[in-house]
């Protein structure tokens, strides 16, 4: 038990003991996972562009550059039955998800036609019919939502199913974490806490959150496995993202895994000067260098199943899309001023009697 | 028709909706193996299992948060706070998570989630054990708030907050638990008690007294000694604050045209200063003497008997005001 429960980077063996799940993924799924980390990037660099030039009309870019094998890695194995909870730095994660990019661009816009209807911003959306859980800015606190709705696919029977929810280093700070993550633990869930461990909270760094800089040691109190992966490797926390699947779907209950990788932007788009102040700018060098989308690249390439014709950068098709989804949520109609007062409440009959 | 106790009602209206519906289940701390610490879920883990009668880890914010959770995949979960002062450890849930949920989910999501327990004083429960904080959450917009008077009502807001598509705080009077029993229909008449409808347990004439929870029975009490003295009292229950049944309360009002709105919780920032501002909004020429406000005083409700006494509303108290208004 206790050697199950080590941070499996720790040691060379509990490293090899991680099945390697990428053998089963075919030429194409690769493909597809290179095309999303793009689709990421692109997602995230446009609306900074755009930002900046004044398009955005309001609201902040939470931007994600750098943790893109993050997202697409532990997305991947994601089906239509499970159930996902995406925050600030995860917007692709929606689409991911099978949430219309033109939808999720409609959201950062304030649109009639966003999921939300412009009641609110960026991430604090879902849609409960593609398995998408709503999050708030209260960090941490869809942990215990994420159980809930664990609890109600056990309630009906759907054990296949697994929960997975997004959380940064920061959040694991907060009580709602920890009482999220032990109910989890005590009732042997099946959910998956991916911590995206990108050193910085705003400007705290990870010390200042998590006293031992090691995410993953909080799991062994929750009596669930802590993996430590490289962030910046798309096929790694892919096997892990799916052991962890594997596990909840035996019944053997919830994992957490800790990401680790580097916030290269600020916190916010707002944050790009200060971000260089408060830290040191060899690290974020440092970091820069480790680009999670040219590494897999390499390793594509390096395995010799793929021209270079093959991986462009970016691929037109998706700088298309990009394109194409900001085009129509900037044309989208914006909300009319009086549904802002619409679905404060369900007035509908509730259960009938 | 049954007889029960306030505390037997609640308990037969949540054992007769987990029957009717299997989208129901319970949640809380000590539920399950002990059924609660005043027992309002005892019998139910034989009855219902361990899925859906759930003993939690001592903590509020898992708690309400799996509640909502699980509502918003479709099940109508009733989490249990063991003494209602503890929903402030899951207050984020309730005012940012839950509340909210069905807005940011642009009316996609219902939220049919019952967050439950006992509240108020006289019990020497102290400062942690006596409160009656309904005004914290009478502010936020997408909550309902129940605070039943009496069993029946006790019964059929039970149903009825079940059955809401929307998050409903229900304040249960643990000084009614076992002080007061009621004749509760059987359940083929299928009861309820809609949420938002007052009641108007004592006609009156002279003054209407609006209240809620365990002060209706002080202000009937009040009531009785006043007619004594040729004061006739109309006494309202609001039932719900939230909705507020604005409705009644202007109707009486404009009939007896004085008014006292009494409630257990202390007066500043208290839901009587909302309705008093409403009646003078809605109702000020109809208004023969000023709106009077009975609360309880702007402290925390302490364990010595001569202090919680001094503290909460008092039947005197209630008469006094009462003389007050009737001379102006």
């Amino acid at each position: 038990m206790s050697a199950k429960l080590k941070n499996r980077a720790e040691t060379e063996e509990d490293q090899q003991a991680a099945p390697s799940y990428r053998d089963q993924l075919t030429k194409d799924d690769l493909l597809e996972m290179y095309r999303r980390m793009w689709l990421a990037r692109l997602f995230d660099e446009t609306l900074y562009d755009l930002k900046k030039k004044g398009r955005l009309r309001r609201g902040n870019v939470y931007g994600s550059r750098g943790q893109e094998a993050i997202l697409v890695g532990t997305t991947y194995p994601l089906r239509a039955h499970d159930f996902v909870s995406p925050i600030h730095r995860d917007m692709p994660a929606f689409h991911f998800k099978g949430m219309p990019l033109e939808q999720v661009m409609a959201q950062v816009w304030g649109k009639a036609t966003a999921p939300t209807r412009g009641k609110d911003s960026w991430s604090h959306m879902g849609d409960i019919s593609l398995g998408l859980i709503h999050s708030t800015s209260m960090l941490g606190s869809t942990v215990p939502v994420a159980c809930g709705a664990a609890w109600a696919l056990k309630l009906d029977g759907k054990g296949d199913s697994v929960v997975l929810t997004y959380n940064g280093e920061g959040a694991t700070a907060t009580g709602a974490f920890h009482e999220g993550a032990n109910f989890a633990g005590v009732h042997k869930l099946p959910l998956i806490l991916v911590i995206e461990n990108n050193q910085y909270a705003y400007s705290t760094p990870l010390e200042l959150n998590v006293p031992t800089g090691r995410v993953a040691d909080r799991a062994i109190g929750y009596g669930m496995p802590g993996i430590v992966v490289d962030g910046n490797d798309v096929l790694a926390v892919y096997d892990e993202t799916y052991h962890a699947f594997e596990r909840a779907r035996r019944g053997d209950g919830p994992t957490l895994i800790e990401c680790v990788t580097y916030r290269v932007q600020g916190h916010a788009d707002h944050d790009e000067t200060r971000a260089r102040q408060y830290r040191p700018v060899e690290e974020i060098e440092e970091w820069e260098a480790k680009d999670p989308l040219p590494r897999f690249r390499n390793y594509l390439l390096g395995t010799g199943n793929f021209s270079e014709a093959e991986l462009p950068e970016p691929p037109p098709e998706v700088v298309r899309q990009i394109h194409d989804a900001v085009e129509i949520a900037i044309n989208s109609p914006d909300p009319e001023p009086a549904t802002a007062m619409e679905d404060i409440y369900d007035e509908s009959a509730g259960v009938s009697r | 028709m049954r007889e029960m106790t306030y505390l037997e009602a609640i308990r037969t209206a949540l054992w007769e909706e987990m029957e009717r519906d299997s989208n129901v289940f319970v949640l809380g701390e000590d539920i399950a193996r002990l059924g609660g610490a005043f027992g309002v879920t005892a019998g139910f883990r034989d009855r219902f299992g361990d899925d859906r009668v759930v003993d939690t880890p001592i903590a509020e914010t898992a708690i309400v948060g799996a509640a909502v959770g699980a509502a918003a995949l479709g099940k109508r979960p009733v989490a249990e706070m063991q003494f209602i002062d503890f929903i402030s450890c899951g207050f984020d849930q309730v005012v940012n998570v839950a509340a909210t949920f069905r807005y940011r989910s642009g009316g996609q999501v219902s939220m049919p989630i019952v967050v439950r327990g006992p509240s108020g004083g006289y019990v020497g429960g102290s400062l942690y054990h006596s409160q009656q904080f309904e005004a914290w959450f009478y502010h936020v917009p997408g909550l309902k708030i129940a605070l039943p008077a009496t069993a029946e009502d006790a019964y059929g807001l039970m149903k009825a907050a079940v059955r809401d598509n929307n998050p409903v705080l229900f304040y249960e009077h643990k000084f009614l638990y076992r002080r007061i029993k009621g004749n509760i229909p059987s359940p083929e008449t299928d009861f309820i008690v809609p949420l938002g409808e007052a009641s108007i347990p004592r006609k009156g004439d002279d003054l209407t007294i609006v209240t809620y929870g365990a002060m209706v029975h002080f202000a009937l009490d009040a009531a009785k000694a006043l007619e004594q003295e040729n004061i006739s009292v109309e006494v309202i229950d609001l039932r719900t604050i939230k909705p507020l049944d604005m409705k009644t309360v202007l109707e009486s009002v404009r009939k007896t045209n004085r008014v006292m709105v009494l409630h257990e919780a202390p007066k500043t920032g208290g839901v009587g200063g909302d309705i008093a501002a409403r009646i003078a909004e809605e109702a000020f020429m109809d208004l023969d003497a000023p709106i009077a406000r009975v609360a309880a005083r702007d402290s925390f409700v302490p364990f010595a008997e001569p202090l919680e006494k001094y503290v909460l509303p008092s039947v005197d108290e209630i008469i006094e005001t009462a003389r007050r208004l009737h001379k102006f």
